[in-house]
């Protein structure tokens, strides 16, 4: 019986042209928490697979102002790092609470945004830090900042031989505030039914470049920058972060799902802004 | 059809195996190990957890042919034959266990977490369990006897 090919791509320049060579048959693996669950239920079969786990591409180090992230380092391998708890504690803080131990320990960065689901959880703190990523081709590489990544659920501007490789996190200002909250239906294990990240850098006393991002409730996880226009250059006031919270739930397009509705979602993403501004005001 | 060798419970074995089998497959169905069990398939009741070079994860949703060359331990690894871990002495003592069903995958996510954290809070122990799902206990005595271990590994 046939049973397709395995390869072990050794760098994502192999992994990229064995996507190539392969057309639409090959995917790529890595941790596979999300594409064995997918054969699991038999809505994927696979004919050719592409292993990264072997391809260089984990490990966490830094280049300037930056964090390099490698698109196959386990999410809790970045959980644990150091220098993601001192560059980026707001990833850290959401990464926290992703999944449960034993899939952070599988399932990959690089794989959570290259699924793109509107619900992915690593997205929504990487919006707002101003993240890109390296996505390496059969033909060559390119830069593309995250906030220009997602075009659709499950969809992305992803070629048919490109992987991600990299992801590059600016590191958080000391000075800056910033807060996350994940609503969902438990606290572990569980898909988010919106998610909020805000970032919020200060000078005297002043908020300039905040940034604000939602999950869960759009097409793909969501940068509310008209809400973060309303708070540039003001003090964070209570009828500042009323306007800036409306502004954002606005924003949303959430569906009805088995997780919750598009009603709920829209009230609960002004809420959690509203929430966490007000917390990062105080 | 692919050749997959890999190391469990300190024997090398060789199995072969397809794209689509995973490591939940190739332990019950062709190396006749089954503490680790087919639950939901899917990732989420943690009864099919094994350790993967000392860390903690779903054989259901790990695709064999990745763990090429690896090393896993499932329940039968964590002592001698003949001998009882202080985990499972633990779980007996303080009934974390009751169907069972679930015990495999609690005993290991408790034994990855004393592993780094000898010493675990009892919300450091839910934390490291919250992905093992019960039906029988309410979690209360699988919490009380990780901690009862801890208590004893250290003694």
């Amino acid at each position: 019986m046939a049973e397709g090919e395995f390869y072990r791509a050794a760098s994502p320049r192999e992994a990229a042209g064995l996507l190539a060579q392969h057309g639409g048959a090959a995917r790529v693996l890595a941790g596979g928490t999300d594409l064995m669950v997918a054969v699991n239920k038999r809505k994927f079969k696979p004919q050719v697979l592409i292993y990264l786990g072997d391809a260089g591409m984990s490990g966490i180090s830094q280049e300037g102002d930056a964090l390099l992230i490698g698109a196959a380092t386990p999410l809790n391998e970045i959980l644990a790092s150091p220098l993601v708890a001192d560059k980026a504690p707001l990833l850290a803080t959401a990464i926290k609470q992703m999944a449960s131990p034993a899939i952070r320990n599988a399932g990959t960065i690089g794989g959570n945004l290259a699924n793109a689901s509107p619900a992915a959880d690593t997205a929504t703190p990487l919006l707002v830090l101003g993240a890109s990523l390296k996505l390496v081709g059969a033909k060559g590489e390119r830069e593309v900042p995250l906030a220009e990544f997602f075009t659709g659920p499950g969809q992305s501007v992803l070629a048919a031989d490109e992987i991600i490789a990299q992801v590059k996190v600016p590191a958080q200002s000391a000075e800056a505030k910033w807060a996350y909250r994940k609503v969902g239906k438990r606290k572990a294990q569980s898909l988010s039914v919106v998610s909020v990240a805000v970032y919020c850098p200060l000078s005297g006393g002043k908020v300039s470049g905040v940034a604000i991002a939602l999950g869960a409730v759009a097409p793909t996880p969501l940068l509310a920058t008209e809400a973060a226009g309303l708070l540039n250059g003001k003090a964070l006031d209570e009828a500042t972060i009323a306007a800036a919270a409306k502004a954002a739930a606005e924003a949303t397009s959430p569906i009805d799902d088995a997780r919750g509705t598009a009603w709920y979602r829209k009230r609960a993403s002004e809420a959690v802004v509203k929430q966490l501004l007000t917390e990062l005001a105080g | 059809m692919h050749t997959l060798e890999l190391t469990v419970n300190g024997q090398t074995c060789r199995v072969e195996v397809g794209l689509k089998t995973t490591l939940l497959e190739v332990l019950r169905d062709k190396l006749y190990i089954t503490s680790p069990k087919v639950g939901c398939n899917t990732g989420d009741c943690g009864t099919c957890s094994v350790l993967l070079d000392g860390v903690l994860v779903r054989s259901c949703i790990t695709n064999a042919l990745s763990v090429q060359g690896k090393s896993v331990t499932t329940l039968e690894g964590i002592t001698e034959p003949g001998d009882i871990h202080p985990l499972q002495k633990a779980f007996h003592e303080h009934y974390g266990s009751q169907c069972g069903f679930c015990t495999p995958g609690m005993i290991l996510a408790s034994k990855a977490l004393l592993d780094v954290n000898p010493s675990p809070t009892r919300d450091e122990v839910k934390q490291a369990l919250s992905g093992n799902l019960c039906r029988c206990t309410g979690y209360v005595k699988i919490i009380d006897s990780v901690l009862a271990a801890a208590d004893e590994m250290k003694s």
